[in-house]
């Protein structure tokens, strides 16, 4: 049986697809079978952040819609063997998707997989409760600012109460905190919100701190997930990031200023 | 709550009465929308529009919480007073409520009823978009509520008999209401609503005020009329001289 991850936000840009793309590849590069779907129907993007868009024939709204089977819309990542996408339909809306459609989806893929990634589309409606739906376990994507954390709380409001788990009164959805974005000067200057300020208003478990950096921009623009850029520190921050999922202990970098010497100032080392 | 029988029958008696009322009956809940066609009404008939109580009926949307302060606003911009909100799920009969409206159940009359009736029936328990684990609630005596963990932003948390207690914090973007009062063992960072049936008595209690807004029986204050230096302290909310009251905790 698969775990099934959602990766959600309700606020728009604040890294929900790069999060789903690098965490995807990561856990796939530890040697788990995973699969990352693109929830966006509309909106695609993770096929372009996973540098796959040439190779889209089907989609979930086809598997959904019986156009199309399960093998046939799945697309085997070109870098890492255990990866796969499933991508989402650029031409339709959400209503294509159906309850009972993702259900199933979700259902078959269970058994072939070890991870199920949920790459959720912004907003609190149909789209982003159907990928939240079926999740044993939550990444809420966070930027350190008021109107990002404000609506991860209203996703953690969501996420208590309109999925299965709690729908059955089962054990509640493991939520994990991913502040993306993080950039420890501005957070000094007081431009930012601090690490602390958003851990206790959120109140949950911070699974990772991805400082703000050019590797993402790059790596979204190149098509390759950031986390295979092993010198940046986004990079690296993903692989913490996926370490922690795994259960490991892994202490926590990139919340503080990096002080650089004046020397590598003027050389401008210390790649960002 | 009770009738003051003894004292207040002198003063007044309870009539049961038919009123003509208006039902303005909302098939959209946007606010824009509305003040759009109540313009385009006002310029056709201003007669019309001369303070005239309204019941606004929601039965028709089905929308678990509406903007019900705004369309009021909508409305009394354009000289129509609602009075009361006829249908709509819990978190609408708790805005009612607290703006300081009436509440009438879906289909039926209900126009005999007085509002204190229409508020001991039902016994809510917690708004739809917010359900809690069982086991994160615990009834206690007197109608009063206990809720363990955050109240997080677009839930709301009702005690609609008694007093409300939340251990943990509430988050900005959240509701907190209590017929009783409200107590808020952590930060409060939302709107805090006590004594929603009009009980002068009762008060708000919290750790850490940084809350929207804070009501005790309709008197409210927002964040903005806050003294800042209480901002972030521990302090008690109350009326006195039918003014809300902050006081500090110490």
């Amino acid at each position: 049986m698969a775990k099934i991850i959602v990766v959600t936000s309700g606020k728009g840009g604040v890294g929900k697809t790069t999060s789903a793309a690098a965490i995807a590849t990561g856990l796939a590069l530890r040697g788990n079978k995973t699969v990352v779907i693109d929830f966006d129907v509309g909106l695609r993007n993770l096929d372009l952040i996973m540098g796959c868009e040439r190779r889209v024939v089907y989609d979930l709204v086809n598997v959904i819609q019986g156009e199309a089977g399960l093998n046939q819309a799945l697309i085997r990542d070109k870098r890492v063997d255990n990866l796969h996408i499933l991508p989402a339909s650029q031409t339709r809306d959400k209503d294509a998707l159906t309850a009972e459609g993702v259900e199933q989806v979700l259902e078959s893929l269970s058994s072939d997989f070890d991870y199920i990634l949920c790459d959720s589309p912004a907003g609190i409606e149909r789209g982003a409760q159907l990928a939240m739906y079926h999740a044993d376990e939550a990444i809420v994507v966070t930027n350190p600012e008021v109107s990002s954390v404000r609506d991860s709380d209203r996703i953690l409001g969501l996420l208590a109460s309109k999925t299965r788990r709690a729908e059955n009164n089962e054990t509640p959805i493991k939520e994990h905190l991913l502040i993306t974005r993080y950039n420890a000067a501005r957070v000094d200057d007081g431009d930012m919100l601090n690490l602390e300020d958003i851990r206790e208003i959120l109140a949950i478990d911070l699974i990772g701190l991805i400082p703000e950096s050019e590797a993402v921009l790059r790596a979204s623009n190149q098509g390759v997930p950031v986390i295979h850029d092993e010198d940046s520190d986004a990079g690296r921050a993903y692989a913490d990031t996926v370490s922690r999922l795994l259960g490991e202990d892994v202490p926590l970098r990139f919340h503080e200023i990096q002080k650089k010497s004046l020397l590598s100032r003027m050389f401008g080392g210390g790649r960002r | 709550m009770s009738l003051n029988l003894d004292k207040a029958s002198m003063a007044f008696t309870f009539k049961g009465g038919m009123l003509p009322m208006t039902v303005m009956e909302l098939t959209s809940a946007d606010p824009e929308r509305i003040r759009e066609q109540l313009a385009g009404k006002l310029s056709q008939s201003p007669a019309f529009f001369q303070h005239t109580p309204v019941v606004l009926s929601v039965e028709r949307l089905d929308e678990p919480h509406l903007a019900l302060e705004r369309i009021c606003a909508v409305c009394r911009a354009h000289k129509l007073l609602p009075v009361a909100v006829r249908g709509g799920q819990d978190p609408v009969k708790q805005s009612a409520w607290a703006l300081g409206l009436g509440w009438f159940p879906p289909n039926e009359g209900g126009r005999a009823r007085s509002l204190e009736s229409v508020a001991s029936d039902e016994p809510v328990s917690v708004a739809p978009a917010a359900p809690v684990a069982p086991e994160a609630t615990a009834a206690v005596a007197s109608g009063s509520r206990i809720y363990r963990g955050t109240v997080r932003s677009g839930q709301q948390v009702t005690a609609p008999d008694g007093d409300l207690v939340v251990i943990g914090a509430v988050n900005a973007g959240a509701e907190v209401l209590a017929a009783g009062s409200v107590h808020v063992y952590g930060a409060l960072r939302g709107r805090a609503l006590a004594g929603i049936h009009g009980d002068a008595q009762v008060g708000i209690f919290c750790r850490e005020l940084r809350a929207e807004l804070l009501s005790v029986a309709g008197n409210y204050k927002r964040l903005e009329d806050i003294d800042p230096q209480l901002l972030g302290t521990p302090v008690q909310v109350g009326l006195r001289d039918a003014q809300l009251e902050i006081i500090a905790v110490t």
